[in-house]
């Protein structure tokens, strides 16, 4: 078993080689969605935030754009800018830059509407495709490798499977010097302080435990005990009893690993090993805060059966509901019931999805990415809206 | 069929049933000494929790090694444990 990726100029290494159609601002996502039409081996990444922020929500988009450019899945990025936008087209373009890929923005206001803009910018893409499509995979480490993880439509087999399962994943990539970005800070809720006392330098825990604090004082301030929010009536009907129970679950897909560091949305981290990322549950928000991160793919749990993907991160679909692996199967990329029945360990069904989630780092396909069900994510914003 | 649920973590008081065990059902527990069987005193849902130590009223309910909850009335040994005898004490500090 070996990972094959495509060598990126700054040393990390893609597991895809698109060409990134990135808008600064949602609105100008229809000239990013017609270049991705027109030109093969691109990919719109589109999105509703860039204007009308807070200047601390201008800042989390600002870093997010630059940080999805330069996951190493992009061999090249071309920026979409309307020209009025708050999130400064220059410093996204500088920012991904610094990744030495190559880069460039066509900016509608200037070019003078749609369609000028779409015919300069498909030229641009044509040629960065092009350039981008000589790249060949190579041989890589695995101390290359990013994985991050999720869980959605989650019911009690996933903290009795799936969830194990990744982190088993999470302790063998992190002992063979990859990086694993964990998140869904809803999710952490309730068990906070365990994963405080795994925390490597206990500064990073008290960062992790004010992750939680800051939803829970949000959540307030629009009158919503975000504790009881959390327990939906799926979760009770399914057995789960308290929000420490379904947090404990939750924790699972990162065991017992110690944690390296607590990430901003769509923070890159800086040493390899488990991170803690502020993201929230929801998927589209989420997975894209794992892609800021430096994700090659998710490891993405699923009781009920979630289908969706992501634009820029290949997401694997792990499920250990039996009943689901056979009314989901066009949607599930591995059945994990093994360990439930018993008929498999942890460690084997560990062993698996590791092999697993090497291949598509390496080129194979998974089922969201071969349905088409991975254009649409988010950015996640603090609000208010403007 | 044997019935099994599951102990998450050496020292929990309480497993997850894995089959939808009914009422004075024999259920099988696995641990690293071999397989322990108990009989449920109420009809349990897959995914659902069984009581395999005595808790006692105000005692906390152990899953995953860590502290769940808190016991609002006295759990016997094959009880099904959740909302109706377990409280949620959590709070955000």
């Amino acid at each position: 078993m070996d990972f094959y990726g495509f060598p990126r100029p700054d040393g990390q290494v893609g597991a895809r080689n698109f060409i990134g159609i990135l808008p600064a601002v949602g609105c100008v996502n229809a000239v990013a969605l017609q270049i991705e039409r027109l030109i093969k081996g691109t990919r719109a990444i589109t999105h509703h935030q860039g204007c009308l922020h807070p200047p601390q929500d201008t800042e989390q988009v600002t870093r997010t754009l630059i940080n999805l450019g330069k996951n190493p899945n992009c061999a090249g990025v071309l920026v979409v800018g309307l020209g009025c936008e708050m999130v400064k087209i220059e410093e996204v373009v500088e920012g991904i830059r610094e990744s030495k890929k190559p880069v460039d923005a066509v900016v509608v206001h200037e070019l003078g509407g749609m369609l000028e803009t779409i015919n300069k910018g498909a030229q641009i893409a044509a040629d960065m495709v092009m350039e981008a499509s000589k790249i060949r995979r190579e041989k890589s480490g695995f101390d290359k490798l990013v994985f991050c993880t999720k869980c959605g439509s989650s019911d009690t087999t996933s903290g009795l499977s799936s969830n194990l399962v990744v982190g088993e994943v999470c302790k063998m990539l992190t002992d063979m010097g990859g990086t694993f970005i964990q998140g869904e800070v809803c999710d952490i809720m309730g068990g906070e302080y365990a994963l405080k006392d795994l925390c490597v330098n206990p500064k990073e825990g008290d960062k992790i435990v004010g992750f939680v604090k800051d939803l829970y004082e949000r959540g307030l301030a629009v009158g919503a005990d975000t504790r009881g929010c959390q327990m939906t009536a799926g979760n009770v009907a399914g057995g789960l009893t308290t929000l420490v129970e379904k947090a404990m679950g939750a924790n699972s897909k990162g065991q017992m690993v110690p944690i390296q560091s607590a990430l901003l949305y769509g923070e890159r981290p800086q040493c390899a090993g488990r991170h803690i990322m502020a993201t929230p549950g929801h998927g589209f928000e989420n997975l894209t805060g794992g892609a800021a991160g430096g994700s090659q793919l998710i490891l993405f749990t699923t009781g009920r059966g979630a289908p969706n993907g992501h634009p820029v991160i290949p997401a694997v679909k792990i499920c250990g509901n039996a009943k689901t692996n056979l009314t989901m199967k066009s949607h599930i990329d591995i059945d994990v019931a093994s360990v439930i029945n018993e008929t498999e360990t942890v460690r084997q069904a560990g062993e698996r999805l590791f092999e697993l989630a090497v291949d598509v780092a390496s080129g194979r396909m998974t089922k969201a990415e071969i349905l088409n069900f991975d254009g649409h994510m988010e950015i996640l914003i603090k609000g208010p809206v403007m | 069929m044997k019935k099994y649920a599951k102990l998450v973590k050496v020292g929990d008081n309480v497993v997850t049933s894995v089959a939808d065990i009914g009422e004075n059902e024999t259920f099988i527990v696995k641990t690293e000494n071999g397989e322990k069987s108990y009989k449920s005193n109420q009809k349990v849902d897959f995914g659902h929790k069984i009581a395999v130590e005595e808790i006692k009223k105000g005692e906390q309910i152990l899953k995953y090694g860590q502290e769940i909850g808190i016991a609002t009335a006295d759990i016997k040994v094959g009880d099904w444990v959740h909302i109706h005898n377990v409280r949620d004490n959590y709070e955000v500090k």
